[in-house]
């Protein structure tokens, strides 16, 4: 269990993390989820030991790691850059920390071995990283954390350098990797749709602070704050603006077309396939509304949506207002 | 236009290399003919003065071997002070560094000619004088600022993630100099320490007041000893000999360098 206590770190005066407290359970994935800059990437560089608090604890399986140089951590990171080393082999890449460690060659060997036929790249051992693809470097990068056989897996955006398809194909490779071990994993990211995806609970950062922890389906259904409702969820949810005292929230898919609800003409339409989007303008300002593929828009319509599926917010602090 | 380029590349040639051929030729031209136009083609050509300069006393490759001595000892002690420094350097914080480099900068740039007579007076102190090893001393320091430079923007050039994984893989600061971070930047160790070997192979006023013993001397003053050991005449023969043995191994250096830089920048590609 990986366990982190009011963990703060600045830089001069500006606070990047503050008042971060979060538990990852053994075998759980928790998702650190934010926009650029809200210090998500700081807080595994804390845990690694690349850097140190400011203020506040660490603690894995009981132990606390502050104190404790990153080189005997036992973490396994996987970087957004790979950070494979250039000079080296898959092989070699793959060898260099068992050799530190001082394990004899013939069973460096053989675990390499095992771990190249996991991670696919039998054929590829003697390739240099940059004769590599995209997801193959990234298959290295997973494949030199799980021989480090570590206590605990931190992922920092692993697969945002990869396009779309790739990202489809890695997605079960990383479940079946390392999401399926008994190792709690922390794991960053900007994009809500992975985080949903692969985490089992998920912790909004924003500013260097902690906005909600969840479940996927929390986050969805009962957004804490404001910031939570637009940041999670796609597409975006709608904000009305018929009321000053609350800030209300509504999702495109649930809204339906409904001849006696609130006017509205369509202004766009997108098509995703299996539904479309709708793009209307109304009283309550612009909504997008999720509908089937097969529906027929006039360009007049009403639409409405059922209250308890609105969420309402404090205009204020963005805190959630519903009744829970 | 390939045939203008050509043209122009052999030009820039033929300025460049002019000087030295003529050094070549006149090394093997006897000093009669050198001073003489009527000397027919086939008797002007001779041997003498290699063979004068080999079987001098202290023999000419003496000097050749002092000044690699030196050379190569104040390469690799400014190498061995330069590159933990640089990597230290390069890992601080960007106002930190921009201020450490302008300092580091204005000693680079601070003309050492200055410094040559409080050296003596240190070297009279210790008791430095006429000793190869500790020449190697002062060389080190004058070559460290130029060194700290080029190494600094070389270890900045490589991306930091790459030193955090190997921290994570339980590599320790040496084993990720050794391992990762210097194989990664060969090329720019390689080309530094050329010209430190430059530097210290051409150093001149330091080599004069720090050794006077014959057998110690390295090649500029001995060259320069060379050009003045006759008041009735300039030796241009001799003078030239001691020219191309001094150049020969420092050409060998840059051909079996340049193999290794080259090598380096084809598989450099630093970003994973």
């Amino acid at each position: 269990m990986l366990k982190l206590s009011a963990l703060g770190k600045r830089f001069g005066t500006r606070w990047i993390l503050r008042d971060l407290n979060l538990e990852v359970q053994t075998g759980e994935c928790v998702a650190l989820l934010g926009p650029s800059g809200c210090g998500k990437s700081t807080a595994l560089r804390l845990i690694a030991g690349l850097e140190q608090p400011d203020e506040g604890n660490i603690e894995l399986e009981g132990r606390p790691l502050l104190g404790i140089p990153a080189e005997r951590r036992r973490i396994g990171m996987v970087f957004q850059s790979y950070a494979l080393f250039p000079h080296l082999s898959v092989r070699d890449n793959l060898d260099l920390g068992l050799r530190i460690r001082g394990m004899a060659p013939a069973d460096r060997r053989e675990r390499i071995d095992a771990v190249l036929n996991t991670i696919q790249l039998v054929n590829e051992a003697d390739r240099r990283p940059q004769q590599l693809s995209g997801g193959q470097r990234q298959r290295v990068a997973l494949g030199r954390a799980l021989l480090r056989n570590p206590s605990v897996y931190l992922l920092d955006e692993p697969m945002s350098n990869l396009d779309a398809q790739l990202r489809d194909e890695l997605r079960p490779e990383l479940r079946r990797l390392i999401l399926q071990g008994p190792q709690p994993v922390l794991y960053v990211t900007h994009d809500q749709q992975e985080a949903m995806a692969l985490a089992n609970r998920i912790a909004v950062l924003r500013n260097g602070r902690i906005e909600q922890i969840g479940t996927p389906q929390e986050l969805y259904f009962k957004p804490e704050t404001e910031f939570v409702a637009g940041f999670v969820g796609r597409p975006q949810i709608n904000w009305l603006n018929q009321t000053r005292d609350t800030r209300v929230g509504i999702r495109p898919e649930h809204l339906h077309p409904d001849d006696n609800g609130c006017r509205c003409r369509v202004i766009g339409r997108e098509w995703l396939g299996a539904s479309q989007l709708l793009l209307l303008e109304s009283n309550a300002g612009q909504l997008q509304m999720l509908c089937s593929a097969d529906y027929q828009p006039t360009e007049h319509l009403g639409v409405s949506w059922s209250p308890e599926d609105e969420h309402h917010f404090d205009p204020i602090s963005g805190q959630r207002l519903n009744p829970s | 236009m390939n045939r203008s380029r050509s043209l122009w590349i052999t030009l820039l040639l033929v300025w460049s290399l002019l000087p030295m051929i003529w050094q070549l030729i006149t090394s093997f031209t006897s000093s009669d003919a050198l001073v003489s136009t009527g000397i027919p083609f086939e008797h002007r050509w001779t041997l003498a003065h290699y063979r004068d300069l080999l079987s001098g006393d202290p023999p000419f490759w003496r000097y050749l071997l002092n000044s690699t001595v030196v050379g190569g000892l104040t390469t690799v002690l400014t190498l061995l002070l330069a590159v933990p420094a640089a990597y230290g350097l390069a890992r601080m914080s960007p106002t930190r560094r921009s201020t450490i480099r302008i300092t580091v900068g204005a000693a680079a740039l601070f003309p050492y000619v200055l410094l040559f007579l409080a050296l003596l007076e240190l070297a009279r102190e210790f008791q430095l004088g006429n000793s190869l090893l500790a020449i190697a001393l002062p060389y080190a320091g004058l070559a460290l600022p130029l060194a700290l430079l080029l190494l600094i923007s070389a270890f900045e050039g490589l991306p930091n993630d790459l030193d955090d994984a190997a921290r994570l893989e339980g590599l320790g600061l040496l084993d990720r100099l050794r391992l990762v971070l210097m194989p990664l930047i060969t090329p720019a160790i390689a080309s530094t320490g050329i010209l430190i070997f430059l530097f210290a192979w051409n150093e001149y006023p330091i080599a004069l007041t720090w050794l006077s013993r014959d057998d110690l001397l390295t090649l500029p003053v001995a060259m320069a000893r060379i050009a003045g050991s006759s008041i009735y005449a300039v030796p241009y023969g001799a003078y030239a000999a001691a020219t191309v043995l001094g150049s020969l191994p420092l050409l060998a250096l840059v051909l079996l360098c340049q193999r290794q830089i080259v090598a380096g920048l084809t598989n450099g590609a630093v970003k994973g």
